[in-house]
């Protein structure tokens, strides 16, 4: 298939231009309880084309589709060529493709039946009562393959593991019942932190049932130890990307802090080629680059951007790449120490959400844990909000870091004054 | 016109037939679900530009569903490199595979019976005025980047005005041994979305949308939309933060739309009645909102971006009135769900695409009009907001939480706007609360299909949905 993709690319005189293949295995279980819902498997295979010409003015214009495996020769030569046509519509300002060379990794079959049989024993071994339990869940097992090859003769494959398991918890008390939700992303099964971090959630859903209305606090400091806390984190990776910096919806600079007067803790934030057991641990980004270790942050001042070629390019940074994989380092602080005081500990949101442009940090209390005056109060509804401007200055963070999948972080954040929208 | 069906999919039919026929003999329910749907992507804004032949909807390929022993099984593939023989070879082969990790650890299944296969044919080109496939796309990049330099000089301090628009013509077809359906339609949906920074240098975002079940034509509609954005970025630059508290709210369609899908139109999606996961499943029959509350699910309600003839399970398009005048009367369900709690599926089992699963999904979900008229609505109000612009929302079955996180809000005062606008606004209650406080509905109604809607954190799908303005009551923060 690639070489009828070729044969057409050259036909069409197109002399700039990217492949991508990729083939993803599958293996699916659903379950009700503990009873199979149903199972699934699928093998899909993508061919993404991106087709490039020079414009006048120094231009570069580019356009892309996706070809299916079973595309006819006729269909192969209309894509392409409507692909390469629109490429004349787009103008965007000239960058090049990657011309450096990079060594495919070995590539390991992944074994898809084997992880999906570690996931579903690791789940019948989860410690269970007569009053929490799980509700449903869902594994899913991937061995991905991405072979990449470009019109500089760069040509690369990965191969790599990518599963999920999405889980749903239950306790109860007589009538009352409440549910909890919990996605752990991983490259293969860690059964012995799956048990571990099911059953601590178990452990939250038995405090959701004794909760009381959360109280008008006005302005609280929030502590952050689920990986809820990976979006206040994800927010400074995105300051560091090239496409926002481009966009202008990041004015953060290499040189430059990211906050003035800080008081906190001051943030270092890495991107790491090799993280084990991330769904994302493969040393050669979409684009055929090398993944190369890099601060980003270092001590709050901005140190490297990273991204698409094309806007790293824009902004002078020729050695970049994607990144997946994000190590912060701790703070200065134990995580006893950065319990202190008064705060509100909220290990459930509906949905915490912090605006990587606008920098909003908004989230429903499902579940918090009230430290307020030597006493602990567990607490559901209303809402925190804030602003992550406002309190990158006086965040604290833990010595102690933890792993969420692609992202290693502090394991407890504290982010002060807080808005607190109570309802008692 | 009519938006043709796929010829690749009509070549394809006999081979599918045949793969049916072979599995038959070794699964008691055999289905196929086969797709060919294309359309593109354009992004046009002053910093990038960027055209693609896929969106969140373009696909090709085949899911098998098997049933054999009260047990269901999926095979999805988009690649036939040997003979159809080989093929089903290959599904068998593969499942039972995962039957024999299974079996290993083992796992019992949940037994579910057979689904029916009444004999059904049915073939829907539905009318469209232009197909994404032959669309200039020349002219469409000219008008969005003209569109977006329009909205650089009337935006105040626009930092990018990005014009966005996506456009599918859908082409379905699934075949039992008895059934035969096959539908072809197109939607399209388009927006524009400026960002500028505030006096504090936070970044305020501004956007509005058109969409419907036609299509490119639909993208006319964005330069009204453009003319109209100047004003809503005034707004978001001087609004301010809310106070947090309980107030009289105005919800706009959208904002309504937003209440009818995070409040009941995740906690009546029956595959969660199922599992036990929603409350609804006890409400049957009973109060859960004001008399002025019905509220409809359908992809026949609407004809939005959602509106098929049949889902991805082969049942009918539906419309069904969830709640009437505050009564919850009914779910809405997918086939398999509907086999477990003996009832008849909705036409609501969406995949994401030919290699995901089949859940109970939304389609339109719309709150019926009222009598008010909205200057009616805006007079009764004491103290309260206008609510517009949905950023994003969460669902909670189980609790009948909620949780909207809304662009903005227009203050009222003794029945007048005061000018006065906050943002961005969290708005949170308990369903019966928000749903049993709604005490004027306007009587018009707008629907709205830009975006997508996951099941959980994952399963991205088109929905619609809409109402009317609506008064209530709600916690804002």
């Amino acid at each position: 298939m690639l070489n009828r993709i070729l044969e057409q690319i050259k036909a069409l005189g197109c002399t700039i231009w990217e492949l991508k293949e990729t083939t993803t295995r599958s293996w699916e279980f659903y379950f009700i309880r503990h009873e199979l819902d149903q199972n699934r498997v699928t093998e899909v295979k993508t061919f993404g084309v991106t087709l490039y010409r020079p414009l006048e003015g120094g231009l570069l214009g580019s356009a892309s589709g996706e070809l299916s495996p079973t595309a006819s020769e006729a269909e192969i030569k209309k894509t392409l060529s409507d692909i390469y046509f629109q490429a004349s519509l787009v103008k965007n300002p000239a960058y090049r493709l990657n011309d450096k060379p990079v060594a495919s990794p070995e590539l390991k079959d992944v074994d898809v039946a084997a992880i999906a049989k570690e996931f579903i024993t690791a789940m019948s071994q989860v410690h269970e009562t007569e009053t929490e339990d799980i509700n449903s869940y869902e594994i899913f097992v991937k061995e991905i393959t991405r072979h990449y090859r470009n019109s500089n003769g760069v040509e690369s494959t990965v191969r790599y593991p990518s599963s999920m398991i999405e889980v749903i918890l239950n306790a109860r008390s007589g009538e009352h019942e409440i549910e909890l939700y919990r996605c752990f992303r991983s490259g293969t099964c860690d059964a012995e932190k799956l048990c571990r971090d099911t059953e601590k959630a178990l452990r939250y859903a038995k405090d959701r049932l004794v909760t009381e209305p959360t109280p008008k606090l006005n302005t609280f400091d929030v502590l952050f130890s689920t990986s809820d806390a990976v979006q206040i984190y994800e927010y400074f990776s995105d300051k560091m990307s090239a496409d926002m910096i481009f966009r202008k919806l990041s004015d953060w600079e290499p040189g430059k802090a990211i906050a003035e007067n800080m008081t906190g803790d001051r943030i270092t934030m890495k991107a790491v080629s090799a993280l084990e057991n991330s769904s994302s641990d493969y040393p050669i980004d979409e684009e055929g680059a090398a993944i190369r270790d890099r601060v980003l942050i270092r001590s709050g001042v901005a140190e490297n951007i990273w991204g698409h070629r094309q806007f790293c390019q824009y902004l002078g940074a020729e050695d970049s790449s994607i990144v997946r994989n994000l190590v912060v380092e701790g703070g200065a602080r134990s995580e006893e120490e950065i319990r202190r005081g008064d705060y509100l500990e909220v290990v459930e949101y509906s949905s915490f959400q912090v605006d990587a442009m606008g920098g909003d940090i908004a989230g429903e209390i499902r579940l918090g844990y009230l430290h307020q005056n030597g006493q602990v109060r567990i607490v559901c509804g209303g809402s925190v909000t804030g602003q992550m401007a406002e309190v990158i200055p006086t965040m604290e963070f833990s010595a102690e870091t933890e792993q969420y999948n692609n992202f290693v972080i502090p394991r407890v954040t504290r982010l002060k004054n807080l808005k607190i929208t109570g309802i008692a | 016109m009519k938006a043709p069906f796929s010829p690749y999919l009509d070549a394809l039919a006999p081979g599918m037939k045949a793969l049916a026929d072979i599995l038959g003999r070794s699964f008691d329910y055999v289905s196929i679900l086969s797709t060919d749907s294309v359309g593109f992507t354009v992004s046009i804004s002053q910093r990038s530009k960027r055209v693609t032949g896929t969106n969140m909807t373009t696909e090709r390929g085949n899911v098998v569903r098997v049933w054999r022993n009260g047990q269901y099984s999926e095979y999805a593939f988009n690649e036939v490199s040997g003979s159809i023989e080989e093929l089903a070879e290959t599904i068998r082969k593969e499942l039972d595979r995962q039957f024999a990790v299974l079996a290993l650890t083992g796992t019992k299944a949940f037994d579910t019976p057979i689904l029916a296969d009444e004999p059904l044919e049915l073939f829907v080109e539905k009318e469209t005025e232009r197909l994404p496939e032959q669309e200039d796309m020349a002219a469409l990049v000219e008008r969005f980047t003209g569109l977006s330099a329009r909205g650089m000089e009337t935006i105040p301090r626009a930092l990018d005005c990005l014009l966005n628009a996506s456009s599918t013509h859908i082409c379905k077809m699934f075949l039992t041994k008895n059934r035969f359906l096959r539908q072809s339609y197109v939607y399209t949906e388009g927006s524009c979305a400026a960002y500028a920074p505030n006096d504090a240098g936070e970044i305020k975002f501004a956007y509005n949308g058109v969409s419907g079940c036609c299509g490119p034509e639909v993208l006319e509609g964005l330069k009204k939309v453009v003319e109209e954005l100047p004003k809503t970025m005034e707004e978001m630059l001087a609004s301010e933060k809310i106070v947090p508290g309980e107030y009289e709210i105005i919800t706009d369609p959208g904002i309504s739309g937003l209440i009818a899908h995070e409040a009941f139109g995740h906690g009546v999606e029956m595959d969660m009645f199922v599992k036990k996961r929603a409350l609804g499943a006890e409400y049957i029959g009973k109060r859960v909102g004001s008399d002025l509350c019905t509220m409809h699910e359908g992809a026949l309600c609407e004809e939005s971006v959602t509106a098929y003839a049949f889902d991805d399970e082969g049942t009918l398009a539906g419309d069904v009135t969830e709640i009437d005048h505050g009564i919850l009367k009914t779910g809405i369900c997918d086939a398999l769900a509907a086999l477990r709690l003996g009832t008849v599926p909705t036409g609501n089992g969406k995949r994401e695409n030919f290699a995901h699963k089949a859940y109970t999904r939304m389609t339109n979900t719309i709150f019926d009009s009222g009598d008010s008229t909205f200057e009616e609505m805006v007079a009764s109000v004491k103290h309260g907001y206008l609510l517009r612009g949905t950023e994003s929302g969460m669902e909670d079955p189980k609790h009948w939480g909620i949780q909207c996180i809304i662009a903005r809000g227009y203050e009222i005062k003794d029945g007048a706007f005061t000018g006065k606008v906050v943002s961005p606004v969290v708005m949170t209650g308990y369903v019966p609360d928000l749903l049993g406080g709604i005490c004027m509905a306007s009587r018009d109604r707008k629907v709205d299909g830009n975006g997508g809607c996951g099941k959980g954190h994952k399963e991205w799908v088109k929905v619609a949905d809409g109402g009317p303005y609506l008064k209530t009551k709600a916690r804002l923060g």
